[in-house]
């Protein structure tokens, strides 16, 4: 039996819980579930949903070579993205650990593209890229006048362009995840490798970048589930194109749903993502042992 | 945070020959941002014409934003709107995550290690494949354009995060204090209230800085809820300025310089909060 004051004490648990769970429920619970059976049926917005069965899900994936081409691009801008933005987070926190000059400006510096609204970024890139934008005219006064491009407009750059201003907004948030991994690092470590005679870089080599591997991993899976998020910057820069060089899930489904209001087909993206995502990050905690960090056993 | 002068540059390479590269990659960082605003204050066949020259004089006009008004793009009411909906969203939000961190936490929770588990896996869902339901969900409502359409979604997808974060912290928190409360006599509220809070202010406030930019910056779900004018963020009104106003460089970039302005000066004022808060989720501490 339990007593009442066991009871009161479960009551107040929950009532400190329940509006925290009834919003996860209402807005992500349901919605993925929902995500999950439009998936199966036929619907453009009005009247009832038609069952389809699997039609959708083998449609998609023995007919639309638009979701092959966007699931290609998603997962190279992923790998490219992340490849260059660890480099640049790495190396600024590199260099600021080890205390340059100046380092509280180029930490302030480094981060401040992290808090801008990518939409406001990304018209502003816009503007750089275009015909008599920034990178033209700069390519001009150095005379190289055969290397201007109409940037966003061409199938071989757009993707590059994109990719860069990613660097360029994002390497200065992995910069405060290893400055937060290098102030964990022992400095005594360091003293010693001195000591023995090894050299700045052969530190950063054979002890820093080893010890940081929880860091590593983390950027890693962050990078992956982020890479499904993909929206914004596409959206606004080029909106998947020119010739859908450019697109990737998340404009998928945005243009499966709120332009041709196909909601059962844009579902079935909805789900590969979902599950994508889950399955990453499902994997991180039970690998990481992150879980019972965070439940302090 | 702890002194970071702890080495030399020493054997990677001269200080010089890094401290140059670096300055030079500073530039390539900064100058769009300059530029921006730079050609916020020139007109806008200048911003085009003479386009590395700064301004010769202040062009105010690019900021006189009621021009606009009847050609449809309104940046002091998207301004108004991101601050109501960015406003609500966090209240909310705050409320009920420092509730359930610290019922996670420190109080009796039926099944609260399953509940942890789901809140991780649930940091991870990208939140904009939910967005058929949810758009449908107020469709039924019929609240399409309303604020509350964009606040309970991005309350619902700070959640996980905030509570993760919250509830580490909360563990640590000491129960003798918790106790000794008690034993004075206060209730769980009270304890909560007048012991527990005023201890964590600066935990919260990190959380809080993260899912102001989060919200602030968010643009799909408000591209897709907000259709009336009246009621578009700052995110997507921008857009308004997409294909349209191609002569029109300044004026856009004296918009973009509104929308950048409010988290620049966050950032410069809530600088340490945030760069705590951002890897409070990912690595203890």
């Amino acid at each position: 039996m339990r007593s009442e004051k066991e009871i009161r004490e479960y009551l107040t648990g929950i009532a400190f819980v329940l509006p925290a769970i009834i919003f996860l429920i209402l807005f992500i619970a349901y919605p993925i579930i929902q995500s999950l059976a439009l998936s199966f049926f036929k619907w453009r917005g009005v009247g009832p949903w038609k069952f389809v069965g699997f039609y959708n899900y083998i449609r998609m994936f023995t007919r639309d070579r638009y979701f092959f081409r966007a699931l290609k691009n998603t997962i190279l801008f992923t790998i490219l993205m992340m490849s260059g933005e660890m480099t640049l987070g790495f190396i600024y926190a590199v260099l600021i650990d080890l205390g340059i000059r100046g380092w509280k400006a180029y930490r302030f510096i480094f981060f401040l593209p992290v808090t801008l609204s990518q939409v406001a970024i990304s018209l502003l890139w816009v503007k750089i890229f275009q015909q008599e934008g920034l990178v033209n005219v700069f390519l001009g006064v150095l005379h190289l006048e055969q290397f201007q491009q109409i940037w966003l407009g061409d199938a071989k750059f757009a993707m590059w362009c994109l990719i860069f201003v990613a660097w360029w907004q994002w390497g200065g948030w992995h910069m405060v995840f290893f400055l937060a991994g290098m102030q964990a690092i022992d400095p005594q470590i360091y003293e010693q490798a001195k000591i023995d005679g090894a050299s700045t870089l052969r530190r950063v080599f054979s002890i820093t970048i080893p010890l940081l591997k929880n860091v590593w991993f983390i950027l890693v899976v962050l990078c992956l589930i982020n890479g499904f998020k993909m929206f914004d910057l596409v959206y606004v820069m080029t909106t998947g194109g020119p010739a859908s060089a450019t697109e990737v899930l998340g404009t998928q489904i945005y243009q499966h749903a709120f332009d041709v209001h196909k909601y059962g087909y844009a579902s079935v993206l909805a789900v590969i993502m979902v599950t994508a995502s889950l399955i990453i990050t499902i994997f991180y905690v039970r690998v990481s042992g992150y879980r019972q960090e965070v439940l302090g056993e | 945070m702890r002194k970071f002068k702890r080495n030399d540059l020493g054997g990677l390479f001269s200080n010089t020959v890094i401290e140059a590269a670096l300055l030079l990659w500073v530039i390539v960082q900064m100058y769009p941002i300059f530029w921006l605003f730079m050609s916020s204050f020139k007109p806008s066949n200048l911003v085009r014409a003479r386009i590395f020259d700064l301004p010769k004089s202040f062009y105010f006009a690019n900021y006189n934003f009621a021009k606009f008004n009847e050609e449809g793009i309104t940046i002091l009411i998207y301004l108004k709107n991101s601050a109501i909906v960015t406003g609500v969203s966090l209240v909310i939000l705050m409320i009920t995550s420092v509730l359930a961190a610290y019922g996670i936490a420190k109080l009796k929770v039926p099944g609260k290690n399953i509940l942890i588990v789901i809140l991780l896996a649930l940091i991870g869902v990208p939140v904009h494949a939910l967005m058929i339901p949810i758009f449908y969900f107020f469709v039924r409502l019929d609240m399409i354009n309303s604020y509350w359409s964009l606040i309970f979604p991005y309350v619902a997808f700070n959640i996980p995060f905030a509570v993760v974060v919250l509830q580490t912290f909360f563990r640590q928190f000491p129960n003798e204090l918790i106790e000794a409360a008690k034993i004075d006599g206060c209730g769980n509220l009270r304890t909560f209230f007048s012991v527990v809070i005023p201890v964590s202010l600066g935990a919260i406030f990190s959380v809080l800085v993260v899912c102001f930019l989060a919200i602030w910056n968010e643009f799909l779900f408000s591209l897709v809820m907000m259709r009336n004018n009246e009621v578009k963020t700052l995110p997507v009104g921008l857009m308004g300025f997409k294909g349209r106003y191609i002569v029109e460089w300044g004026p856009m970039m004296a918009a973009l310089v509104i929308a950048i302005i409010p988290t620049i000066v966050f950032y410069i004022i809530f600088n340490r909060s945030l760069l705590k808060g951002i890897s409070a989720g990912a690595i203890k501490g």
